[in-house]
């Protein structure tokens, strides 16, 4: 197999198929190739113009795939860079601003019109929720209409201006086609390489589980402004592509039945796939031109598709196209961890270190859920955290993970204190955690959601990983190497390409924990992990915790179930109403009065 | 005579995206999701009536209430088809997806069986055009109807204070033996009413135009962007500021500008304050 | 108390429950006869919430509960309430930017007018500091106010059955007592009461009858006048015994999804 050289895109690390590696995750650029290529064998000129549309608009598509389908964001007003591409490509190539400027350039300079104004659309997604969002590129797709229309000097206003004119051998209709079947290729390879590198799994991770996403290093801002420049560079591309195909361009060609084919032709074809988005978009295109009254109804049928895939077949075409995770999996799996293969996940720890919470206050509203506790943790040790329901033993777990900075108090490792320090720094200071309810990408597999723990080892950039240049392939080599070990460590290793929604709650909870052994942590917290698990699940999970604890990490426990908290806990601090209630060894509490009674009630 | 005329443009216009911001509260507060259709269904409001009273001859009454009723219908379709399937899913977002579906096919099914152009709408009280003209009280009539409508609804009916009781808390709700369902889908019902009535009473305004549809849509949302999610007394305000705001940027700008002008209003108000200026933060996500 | 010869008026029989994949609770059987007052004890996570709303069909459930001799198989909250099954749920969390009188004529919603004034004065009277208050919202009252208002909602319907998922949290040992003292009048007046709770000693005082739960199974069941409960609670408690039920661990973050 070569699956060390090549990114396996939704990955099976047990490569189960007969085809090679490369070739499932570069199939869309293959099938496309193939198709595309040959198409003057069996097409004529006016395939060949649907055809050079269908590039065009998947140029455009490929990098809002990444924004709508993988990132998660409602960008349903896409036409307006599509609108800002084309009129800057016409506008420089006519010369109606600058001397007259060479086709290239012009289309050079449009993909970087794009992206400034991809990354300026994009900036709203940052603060606002879903429908919000949604709303603002849509007034900003009316606004750059309106704008083309009032600015005749540059744009010619309802008249409009002629598109560049593409020098030979591009300027006959299927050097043309040729020209943007590359262009199409070449887009379609990148967005390929993106998806299948820690890029790709971050932007998935931060649309499904944002809070995971956080816990584990990623920084939302900078992945989202990342992936609006770069699809909005394409989108300018494609607009002045769009304005050659046109060769006259006027601000009625820019419709917003446009923006909702782009954005349609993604959700039909299937979020987090490349594949799905571009037969969408062929599909989507092409239909209209062979059926003379569906031009009238194509917006129609568009928004009826939609409607069918969201209610009946969220996955859309990728979903359909899923022929690996439709196999039936093994009805009575055991969920057998080896803690006996830690060494090869995490490595020895020689320097003690400590963790230390002083006078942490935090109130919501007027009640104070925390009200001035001290906690120590200690590398080496397993800590347990108990008390009944609403002492605060949750939200502290969340300030020392930063998901809620305390109004009073500090969080200090060694003497740095990192108490006002967002959740995402905390993977950085090799503090990792796991969640109440699994916070699990389930659309993404078992191994992919393992990987997302070892983002912050990434050292490629991202165009290091577009171009798949080698740095990028080792990081991959590397990153799937270590979640196989963590995996095999938690005994799910031949569930790994499976999608992570099919697997029951208690193999769930296994997997948050490989992820966040990925992160190599000195300190890692349990958001009551014995919860859902029988009592075989909880005693491996106990042997499991013990050989983390025994290998250098610290652990803190936070749970309900006694049995487990006194068999493993090398000390126990209870919580009541806000306060520490007793600290000590599992025996002291065990039969400390004031403990038994503020769980009794009494 | 130029103020005046800012004055009435703008707080009419306003008063049509108040109500339009209103439908989509009303939608919103019931099911806790945002619809595309608020501005979509108050188009068709404006086009229906326009066709049912000039083209069709019927009397305006007669127009007027088959109009609503065709606004409760759309309402309940859209909480039947888009809303109520996906609330149950896990998938938050489906829902700005499946209500944007039955949106276009709205406008698109009117692009096809009526006409692409602006019709004028008929005057609806068969007296001379004066100063104050109906076509700028209609609406501001329409709106305040509306708004002494909801309150009565909800401090005198026992709906009424059902809707609140959902809004505020659907689980209770629901264990209190409420029928929410039911209760919800007599909201979507509402809004659609509501917003077709801003299509109707903005006709001889807007005149009655597929074009309104996306521009009710977005000039709609933004009331209840600055006022606040579910407050209708912010969309009031936040509508009729919009209104008078782009009337007078259209005087001193024109009607390019003042888009851009909105826009930026928009942006502004959500970036700073993304619950609104009237709004309540958000709740705690771990 | 008799108890022989009673036709039970809630009878749960291999009673499993969950929050999608997390299975909480497993084959619980349990029975409530008419008239009296049944506590429900357990440590947090054991799965009471999930119990009272699987009986009033908040969550869906697999097995057998029948009320009054009828099925309860897939109705809503709204149907049980009509057949005399009424669930206050925790958090006493009633509408706040309604007036108290508001709350609990909604509560009545599915009577008819003349008839829902009348049982909503009867409720109100149940608690006298809140029809006081009848025309102050509800978020002007107090907790234990406002977990006495909620109560009342539960008493509109004149339910054969009342269900209270822990009343006294939050509240003060005399508001405790208050509400507690209330569950006492429903039974003199042969309604019967099924209480869940955290506080052993004042259940004890008030209950017919005992279950504890723990880790989503039923690992006693006894009158609550037998000697030495309070210490087999104990255990149970704290999972030290050896009989406490062997069974998937439910998930404590469960009882707070909605």
């Amino acid at each position: 197999m070569t699956a060390e050289s090549a990114p396996t895109v939704g990955g099976a690390a047990t490569s189960s198929t007969w085809l090679p590696g490369w070739f499932e995750a570069w199939f869309p650029v293959i099938l496309l190739a193939v198709v595309g290529g040959s198409l003057p064998l069996w097409g004529d000129s006016f395939f060949g113009i649907i055809a050079t549309r269908v590039c065009v608009y998947w140029v455009l598509v490929s990098g809002l795939n990444l924004v709508v389908g993988f990132a998660g964001q409602l960008a349903i007003g896409w036409v307006s860079l599509l609108t800002i591409g084309a009129y800057v490509a016409s506008a420089l190539a006519a010369g109606r601003v600058t001397p007259e400027i060479p086709a290239y350039v012009a289309l050079v300079i449009a993909a970087m019109f794009g992206a400034v104004f991809g990354f300026i659309a994009g900036l709203p997604a940052l603060r606002l929720r879903t429908f919000y969002f949604a709303m603002t590129t849509l007034g900003l797709s009316t606004i750059v209409t309106q704008i083309a229309l009032a600015w005749r000097s540059v744009t010619g206003g309802g008249v409009g201006i002629p598109g560049p004119s593409m020098p030979a051998p591009f300027d006959t209709p299927w050097g043309f086609y040729y020209f943007t079947l590359i262009l199409a290729l070449i887009c379609t390879w990148m967005t390929c390489n993106i998806a299948a590198s820690r890029f790709g799994r971050s932007l998935v991770a931060v649309r499904d589980a944002e809070v995971a996403a956080e816990a584990v290093g990623i920084y939302k801002p900078g992945l989202l402004m990342t992936v609006f420049l770069f699809s909005g560079a394409l989108a300018g591309l494609a607009g002045g592509l769009f304005a050659t195909l046109q060769s006259y361009i006027t601000p009625d060609a820019f419709t917003f039945d446009l923006s909702v084919l782009f954005f349609i032709a993604i959700l039909i074809g299937g979020r987090g796939s490349i594949l799905g988005p571009l037969l969408g978009t062929a599909v989507l295109t092409v239909l209209p031109e062979f059926a003379a009254p569906l031009v009238q109804w194509s917006t129609f049928l568009y928004a009826f598709l939609l409607l069918v895939i969201v209610l009946l077949v969220p996955g859309g075409i990728a979903d359909l196209l899923d022929f690996r995770n439709r196999k039936p999996l093994d009805q009575h799996r055991e969920i057998r961890p080896r803690p006996e293969l830690l060494t090869k996940v995490l490595e020895d720890r020689k320097r003690e270190s400590v963790l230390e919470l002083k006078g942490i206050v935090l109130a919501f509203g007027g009640v104070r859920a925390v009200d001035g506790v001290d906690l120590q943790l200690t590398t080496g040790e397993v800590h347990g955290l108990i008390g009944p329901n609403g002492s605060g033993k949750t939200t502290m777990l969340n300030v020392i993970s930063g998901y809620y900075a305390p109004q009073q108090g500090s969080v200090k490792q060694d003497g740095t204190d990192f108490t006002r320090e967002g959740s995402y720094t905390r993977a950085r200071h090799k503090i990792a955690r796991t969640f109440q309810t699994p916070r699990i990408i389930g659309e993404s597999s078992v191994i992919d959601n393992v990987m997302i723990g070892g983002t912050l080892d990434g050292h490629a950039s991202f165009v290091e990983a577009m171009l798949l240049l080698p740095r990028q392939r080792r990081d991959e080599k590397h990153l799937r190497e270590k979640a196989m070990a963590a995996l095999t460590l938690v005994g799910l290793e031949r569930i790994a390409g499976v999608r992570a929604d099919r697997l029951q709650h208690s193999e769930l909870r296994f997997v948050e924990i490989a992820r966040a052994l990925m992160v190599e942590p000195s300190f890692l917290l349990l958001d009551e992990p014995a919860a859902g698990l029988s009592v075989d699940e909880i005693e491996r999970l106990g042997e499991l915790i013990k050989a983390i604890s025994r290998r250098g990490t610290g652990v803190l426990l936070v749970e309900h179930h006694a049995d487990l908290i006194f068999d493993i806990c090398d000390r126990v601090t209870v919580l009541n109403l806000g306060k520490v209630l007793a600290s000590g060894s599992p025996d002291y509490i065990r039969s400390h009065r004031e403990v038994i009674n503020a769980y009794l009630g009494a | 005579m130029l103020v005046e005329s800012i004055i009435s443009n703008g707080l009419a216009v306003g008063a049509v995206y108040a109500l339009i911001g209103i439908a989509y509260n009303v939608m919103f507060s019931a099911s806790r999701v945002f619809s595309f259709t608020a501005g979509s269904v108050g188009m068709l409001g404006g086009v229906f009536g326009a066709i049912l009273i000039s083209r069709m001859g019927m009397p305006v009454v007669v127009g007027f209430l088959l109009t609503l009723l065709l606004g409760a219908i759309l309402g309940i379709i859209t909480e039947i088809v888009a809303v109520r399937p996906v609330l149950k899913s896990l998938d938050q977002h489906l829902y700005v997806l499946s209500t944007l579906a039955i949106a276009l096919m709205i406008q698109q099914l009117t692009a096809i069986y009526f006409s692409t152009d602006a019709v004028p709408f008929p005057r609806v009280i068969p007296i001379e055009p004066g100063i104050f003209d109906q076509k700028f009280w209609l609406p501001i009539l329409a709106c305040i109807l509306t708004v002494l409508g909801l309150e009565y609804l909800s401090r005198h009916t026992l709906i009424g204070r059902a809707f609140l009781a959902i809004a505020e808390d659907n689980y209770a709700a629901r264990a209190l033996g409420l029928p929410e369902a039911g209760l919800r889908m007599a909201s979507y019902a509402l809004a659609g009413m509501i917003s077709v009535l801003a299509g109707f009473a903005a006709g001889q305004l807007l005149f009655a135009s597929l074009a309104n549809g996306p521009l009710l849509n977005f000039y709609g949302f933004v009331p209840v962007a600055l006022g606040g999610m579910g407050s209708n007394r912010g969309a009031v305000i936040g509508g009729l500021a919009l209104g008078l705001f782009q009337q007078t940027a259209n005087y001193f700008f024109g009607g390019i500008f003042s888009s851009v002008a909105v826009f930026i209003v928009f942006i502004v108000v959500l970036l700073v304050r993304p619950e609104g200026l009237a709004g309540a933060a958000t709740a705690r996500r771990v | 108390m008799p108890t022989s010869a009673r036709e039970p008026l809630l009878q749960i029989k291999d009673l499993s429950a969950g929050y999608g994949k997390i299975g909480v609770l497993r084959n619980i059987d349990m029975v409530v006869y008419p008239g009296e007052i049944v506590a429900m004890l357990g440590p947090n996570g054991a799965g009471k919430t999930t119990l009272l709303r699987a009986i009033s069909g908040l969550l869906p459930w697999t097995g057998s509960i029948s009320f009054a001799g009828t099925s309860l198989a897939r109705i809503s909250p709204r149907d049980a309430a009509n057949q005399g099954l009424v669930h206050v749920v925790e958090g006493h969390r009633v509408f706040t930017q309604l007036s108290v009188e508001d709350n609990v004529l909604l509560a009545g919603y599915d009577l008819p007018a003349a008839q829902r004034r009348q049982q909503v004065e009867e409720a109100l009277d149940f608690f006298p500091e809140i029809k006081a208050k009848r025309n102050d919202k509800a978020v002007t009252l107090s907790g234990g106010q406002q977990q006495m208002l909620a109560v009342a909602q539960g008493l509109v319907r004149k339910p054969r059955l009342l269900m209270l998922d822990e009343p006294s949290a939050g509240l003060s040992p005399v508001l405790v007592d208050r509400v507690l003292a209330a569950a006492g009048q429903l039974r003199a007046a042969m309604t019967a009461v099924l209480l869940v709770e955290q506080l052993i000693e004042k259940s004890l005082a008030i209950a017919d009858r005992v279950y504890a739960l723990a880790r989503g199974t039923v690992v006693l069941e006894a009158q609550a006048s037998e000697p030495g409960l309070p210490q087999r609670l104990e255990h149970v408690y704290f999972g030290r015994d050896g009989q406490a039920g062997h069974g998937p661990s439910p998930a404590a973050g469960a009882a707070h999804a909605t």
